[in-house]
């Protein structure tokens, strides 16, 4: 208990309830501003219904079907094996921050990396998981 | 090293066999190869020869202990396939048998990482690395609903506790502003984050008790260990769940001390309730396949005794509940697995139409119970002593718990044994050859050889 309160007193120290007053105010004006916009809006706008306006928006074309319908799992597949390899990228830039600091020994290990990836990326290819027909 | 090198390249040679055959049976030989491989790197790097040495800036630390462990995993591992390899490459509908073996090698690369981690961000790579390949092996049946379903609920239940792992782990950098737990020594706290620290070790505790599949967090475990194909439920209840002990005994080896008096009471509730869980609900399963998945939270309950202990004679009775356990629990999943009826009725009469499987199976089972003269009396006869040489006299009623629960779990195994010799039935099973009985003879003989002489395994550790 005496470890909680220690802690509680801590973030009295940097925090106190009194700092967030400021942010607490902006926050109730921005709901309030937005709030009373939109029921203005709705309350003085005009109102025309028609079947056109109720529409779902598709660029302008005219949407047919339903959205909840099963869907060819090869997009998921394609999207996952897409965003695993974009992924990758990110490791390639505290890399090559450090370029320099980390010589051959890091150039070494990036290799090894990459190697890992494409081994990866071979698996997939020969496994067929990128072709479209089937 | 060794270990973690080997099983995955063994990994990615396994996922190109696959490319380039379909055969199964060259699928399952490459397995074992690579596998015996693995085995020997692992033994060598245990005495210093052709040890891998690579910088891992002190996040890995390589003990005699966990290498050690990692030889056991291994040749259960090895056991394993050669006794159920066969059934491996048949999961769903045959067409990704490589795959599976590729997945299971790199389980035992996770295996070899929380075995010898240091670092709390390897404790949980490495809890990951073991973790994702058995949600996919859980799934492996993926035209099979009840397979999908314990995938399903595996992997969101498996990804929470991660969360929880991950909190705890975050709360004590914070404590110690630091990853590496050879560092995290009791004085080094301030009092200002004293909380902190304990917290944070509260939730580690709380995200490997939900791997081991001790009583609170087991919830997952009868429909994941149901759902799953039979073969892999008996990988997963056997090596993976030992390799979380040796996480466990690593973490609390020198960081128990912070927790204080209040860990000696969360830790022998945790026991009781996990002894009292499995072994009075198994009682009630009809199903032997269910019936094993609670044994299996009972006998974590066991195991759980090491942990509480933390001396050098609980160490080497993980050591030998590791083998008498995984060596039984292998033996009546392998037979299990011929099984077309898997409740208690369909083992009726087995004894008079496959003397050999049943023999077997009484053995496994009786080694389960703890009866003398099997690895499994052994097991849990270290795990209690090392409890008894910890505490003495003030943790006798702990030992008498365990005792009464051991006698109990006799009544559920007991009800199989009886239902192959002392009832008549026509149990279906599928067809078996000579290379599957001569398997459980070894599996039986490992039993009763470690039964006899226990030393054998601790002698090769001291060696």
């Amino acid at each position: 208990m005496t470890g909680l309160y220690t802690l509680l007193q801590i973030n009295q120290l940097n925090n106190t309830a009194e700092n967030y007053f400021p942010i607490g105010v902006q926050i109730i004006f921005a709901i309030g501003f937005v709030a009373t916009m939109i029921g203005l809006s709705a309350l003085v706008g005009p109102k025309r219904k028609t079947s056109d306006k109720l529409e779902n928006f598709s660029s302008g074309i005219a949407s047919h079907g339903n959205a909840r319908q099963p869907m060819a799992v090869k997009y998921f597949l394609i999207a996952i094996l897409f965003v695993l390899f974009d992924v990758e990228v990110i490791f390639f830039y505290p890399y090559a921050v450090n370029f320099k600091f980390l010589g051959w020994a890091g150039f070494w290990e990036i290799v090894l990396f990459v190697v890992l990836f494409l081994i990866g990326f071979i698996y997939i290819i020969k496994k067929g998981a990128l072709q479209w027909e089937d | 090293m060794n270990a973690i090198i080997f099983s995955v390249i063994g990994g990615v040679v396994m996922m190109f066999t696959g490319i380039i055959t379909q055969q199964k049976k060259a699928i399952r030989n490459v397995a074992i190869i690579a596998l015996i491989i693995l085995l020997l790197a692992n033994i060598f790097d245990t005495y210093g020869i052709l040890s891998i040495h690579i910088g891992t800036h002190g996040m890995l630390n390589f003990q005699k202990f966990g290498l050690y462990f990692n030889t056991l995993a291994y040749a259960a591992t090895l056991l394993f396939i050669l006794i159920s390899g066969a059934d491996v490459t048949q999961i769903g509908e045959g067409k990704h048998a490589a795959e599976f073996f590729a997945l299971i090698f790199f389980s035992l690369s996770g295996i070899a990482i929380i075995t010898s981690y240091n670092s709390l961000l390897l404790l949980f790579l490495g809890i990951e690395i073991m973790s994702i390949p058995l949600y996919i092996l859980t799934g492996g049946d993926k035209r099979n609903l009840k397979s999908n379903e314990a995938s399903l609920k595996y992997f969101l239940m498996g990804s929470f506790s991660t969360g929880i792992l991950l909190m705890g782990i975050a709360l004590m950098y914070g404590a110690h502003g630091g990853f590496e737990i050879s560092a995290m020594k009791p004085s080094a706290v301030s009092n200002e984050y004293g909380i902190l620290d304990p917290l944070g070790l509260v939730l580690v505790f709380i995200a490997i008790a939900f791997k081991v599949s001790a009583a609170p967090f087991h919830f997952w475990t009868p429909d994941v260990y149901d759902g799953s194909p039979s073969v892999f439920t008996s990988f997963m209840a056997t090596i993976i769940k030992a390799a979380g002990f040796i996480a466990f005994i690593r973490l609390f080896d020198n960081k128990y001390v912070e927790l204080g008096l209040s860990w000696r009471i969360i830790l022998p509730l945790v026991i009781i309730a996990t002894l009292l869980v499995g072994n009075i609900t198994a009682i009630f399963q009809q199903s032997v396949k269910r019936m094993m998945a609670y044994s299996s939270i009972a006998q974590a309950g066991f195991m759980l005794f090491a942990v509480f202990a933390e001396n050098d004679m609980a160490k080497e009775g993980i050591l030998i509940y590791t083998v008498a356990y995984s060596v039984a629990t292998i033996g009546i999943f392998a037979v299990l697995e011929k099984m077309e009826d898997i409740s208690l009725a369909g083992y009726n009469g087995l004894a008079k139409k496959h003397p050999l499987l049943a023999a077997t199976n009484t053995i496994f089972l009786l080694s389960l119970t703890g009866i003398p003269l099997t690895a499994g009396f052994f097991a849990k006869y270290y795990m209690l002593l090392s409890v008894i040489k910890y505490g003495g006299s003030t943790v006798t009623w702990l030992v008498i718990v365990a005792v009464i629960f051991a006698a109990i779990s006799a009544y559920y195994y007991f009800r199989v044994i009886q239902a192959m010799y002392f009832k008549t039935g026509n149990p279906e099973v599928r067809s078996y050859n000579k290379g599957f009985c001569f398997m459980l003879v070894i599996l039986a003989a490992i039993t009763i050889l470690i039964g006899i002489f226990p030393t054998i395994i601790l002698n090769w550790f001291y060696f």
